[in-house]
């Protein structure tokens, strides 16, 4: 069964090469997203055994993320169907990225080797290289050129640290990380923290974390809607998980306070940066942009804050995800249906796009964080977690933060859904297909806000205890 | 075997610094596909009383991938954008030397403070590896254009892969083809989006772009 979620959307990437019409793409896109959801719902009742002796293992952790990916890649798809009936570009290079990275991040998720994980974030890396420079204008390549050098150079890095990491388990000789879990009385703890330092900050570089994020808001201001999602709910989600596996080994090795000490300084940095930056952000998709940078950070600090931080950590996960749904795809929509280049004049989107302009205040509110999204209470877990762990002067930092944070984005959304309507290029209708996905995973969020159901936290809680803090 | 495995990290070496000091793209690219070819060969000093088919197999990938088409990938990029030497280094070719030394000495003694469980092959590959790595940056910083970013970025993956080579065997056969796969369709990917950056920039360009282009590019 593992081999076959990562080989279906291999093979649809391959059918996706040939010359066919634009729509049957993305139909054949849906089709293999909702396989893709089929089969991973299949794995909520029972895990999956290992395959290619130990180099494929579904863990709880590798279902949450699995299941945000496979949900991300469904509503892209269904979003895509009405995106392309007003987009003249061709979509084969589009959907054939689209589709090897479905593979690749469900390789991500399910890979239990060190270096097996390496290659698959690498390959993830650079299948989103193309689908960033979609539009093909000046300011999409440059990003894309951005965005390649600096995760390139960042995924060296981990590899290097990877490297590090066969060195400190040299006495073991392998980098399967169910060993190298129950072999970690032997690991050279000199070593092991090299390897550390060299991980977190390739990773790190890839999840957008301060002062690695360089690359985010240009990446994420310049791709389609469609991508940003991806890229900030999915790819950076991937690398989160990297981190994970990495912290693994460390609770099981005793360096638990060398870790936690490196968390907590990256998360605050990585809430402080985007704090000071988004006050004189004038571009929507770009205040995401720094929006999902502080989501990273919440991420990372949740991951150092013991059991219950990384309970909310998992929990943000998945909110996170929902969130960047709503808010990348408004944004996306709202672009499509005003022009590219006038994304900074527009205003009143309220007045001729009453269904967008709801969206947009919902994006508004779930991506801040605001009750009763669940982003809010996966945000005040790991606050909480803050509290239990005596430290208080990071929950003030992290308070002034996100408050910073919503008047930042909340003058730029605010903005353009109020005011003198800005005409539209064409008087284009709101489109089903479009709306449809947004108004799903803003019900999930409500949903999740308001009621957790058992089975989520059933395997968040198997997941917290195979991280082991 | 340990003296070639010593002369080629002491190769590899010297051709990164002869990358820093080279003001011409395509003698930089010829001068990393020698250091491409010299790292190919060391899988095949590390075992050569008794070779195995994997280490021959590891040598040919790395021939084929880095030393050939990584180069003619690169060389196919500067014909298409016709750009044939560097603007202008951040910093002299000479000032640029000193700094590539004083990393090499700092490699060799960070290296000093690091000690390898298990038996050493050699004890150059550490020092000289840090080294490659360290001048790759140095490279990636103080150039101007695309393509020898590019190239900055190869060296130091050169220098880490001259690591991964000489120092141990946990990493199965099939990663690292993977790991080697990975960076060929990086420098793919990086060809063609400057390709498109060309494209793009000469299809909208006037005077005032076209002079930016060549700081850009």
């Amino acid at each position: 069964m593992l081999f076959l979620v990562v080989a279906i959307p291999f093979v649809g990437a391959l059918a996706a090469l040939f010359p066919v019409r634009k729509m049957f793409r993305l139909w054949l896109l849906c089709a293999v997203s909702f396989l893709h959801v089929l089969i991973v719902a299949s794995f909520w009742t029972h895990l999956p055994p290992s395959e290619f002796s130990g180099y494929l293992v579904l863990d709880s952790i590798g279902l949450l993320l699995l299941s945000v990916t496979s949900f991300l890649f469904l509503s892209v798809s269904i979003f895509m169907v009405g995106y392309f009936k007003h987009e003249q570009r061709r979509n084969r290079i589009f959907v054939t990225c689209l589709l090897f990275l479905l593979s690749m991040m469900t390789l991500v998720s399910v890979s239990y080797h060190m270096g097996l994980l390496w290659v698959a974030v690498e390959t993830t890396t650079l299948l989103s290289a193309p689908l960033i420079s979609f539009h093909r204008n000046r300011e999409s390549l440059e990003a894309t050129w951005k965005y390649l050098l600096v995760c390139s150079v960042g995924i060296a890095l981990a590899l290097m640290g990877t490297f590090f990491l066969a060195i400190a388990a040299h006495d073991l000789n392998t980098l399967f990380l169910p060993m190298i879990l129950s072999g970690a009385s032997s690991l050279s703890v000199n070593w092991l923290k090299l390897s550390i330092i060299f991980l977190l900050v390739g990773y790190g570089c890839k999840m957008g974390l301060a002062p690695m994020h360089s690359w985010k808001p240009e990446a994420y201001g310049q791709s389609t809607g469609m991508v940003a999602v991806l890229m900030a709910g999915g790819l950076t989600q991937c690398s989160f998980l990297a981190l994970i596996r990495v912290s693994q080994i460390c609770f099981k090795t005793g360096l638990s306070d060398f870790l936690t000490s490196i968390f907590l300084f990256m998360g605050v940095l990585s809430l402080v940066v985007p704090a000071v930056f988004i006050l004189s952000e004038k571009n929507i998709k770009r205040s995401f942009a720094y929006s999902s940078i502080e989501h990273m950070g919440i991420l990372i600090l949740g991951l150092g804050l013991g059991p219950v931080g990384i309970f909310g950590a998992l929990f943000h996960m998945i909110n996170n995800a929902l969130a960047k749904v709503v808010m990348f795809l408004t944004a996306g929509s709202v672009a499509q249906k005003y022009g590219l280049s006038r994304g900074n004049d527009v205003q009143g989107v309220i007045h001729v796009y009453p269904v967008t302009g709801v969206f947009l205040i919902i994006a508004l509110l779930s991506g801040t964080g605001m009750f009763p999204f669940a982003t809010f209470h996966s945000e005040l877990m790991i606050l909480n977690a803050a509290v239990i762990s005596k430290h208080y002067a990071l929950v003030g930092i992290a308070v002034i933060c996100l408050g910073l944070m919503f008047i930042g984005i909340a003058k730029n959304v605010l903005g353009l859904v109020y005011g003198d309507p800005t005409k539209p290029v064409l008087a284009k209708k709101e489109d089903f297909f479009m709306n449809v996905v947004i108004a799903a995973a803003a019900v999930a969020l409500v949903v999740f806000g308001l009621w957790m159901p058992t089975p989520l936290s059933k395997v968040i809680h198997e997941a917290v205890v195979l991280i082991g803090a | 075997m340990t003296t070639w495995i010593d002369a080629s990290c002491i190769l590899i070496v010297f051709s990164s610094l002869a990358i820093l000091a080279t003001y011409r793209i395509v003698g930089i690219i010829r001068i990393f596909t020698l250091q491409a070819f010299v790292l190919s060969l060391v899988p095949l000093f590390l075992h050569a009383d008794a070779l195995s088919g994997r280490d021959i197999m590891l040598s040919l990938g790395t021939v084929i991938l880095k030393a050939a088409l990584v180069p003619y990938i690169l060389l196919w990029a500067i014909r298409h954008i016709s750009m044939r030497s560097e603007v202008k280094p951040v910093i002299g070719l000479g000032a640029s030397i000193i700094c590539g030394a004083l990393l090499i000495a700092g490699a060799f003694w960070i290296s000093l403070s690091l000690t390898l469980p298990g038996k050493l092959i050699s004890d150059l590959v550490l020092p000289c590896s840090l080294a490659t790595i360290l001048l790759g940056f140095m490279i990636m910083v103080t150039r101007t254009r695309a393509v020898t970013q590019v190239l900055g970025y190869l060296v130091i993956e050169n220098g880490i892969f001259l690591f991964a080579l000489s120092l141990f065997e946990a990493m199965p056969f099939l990663i690292e083809m993977g790991i080697l796969l990975d960076i060929f369709v990086a420098v793919f990917i990086m060809a063609i989006v400057l390709n498109h950056i060309n494209e793009e920039f000469e299809r909208t360009s006037d005077t005032l772009i076209r002079s930016k282009t060549g700081e850009r590019l």
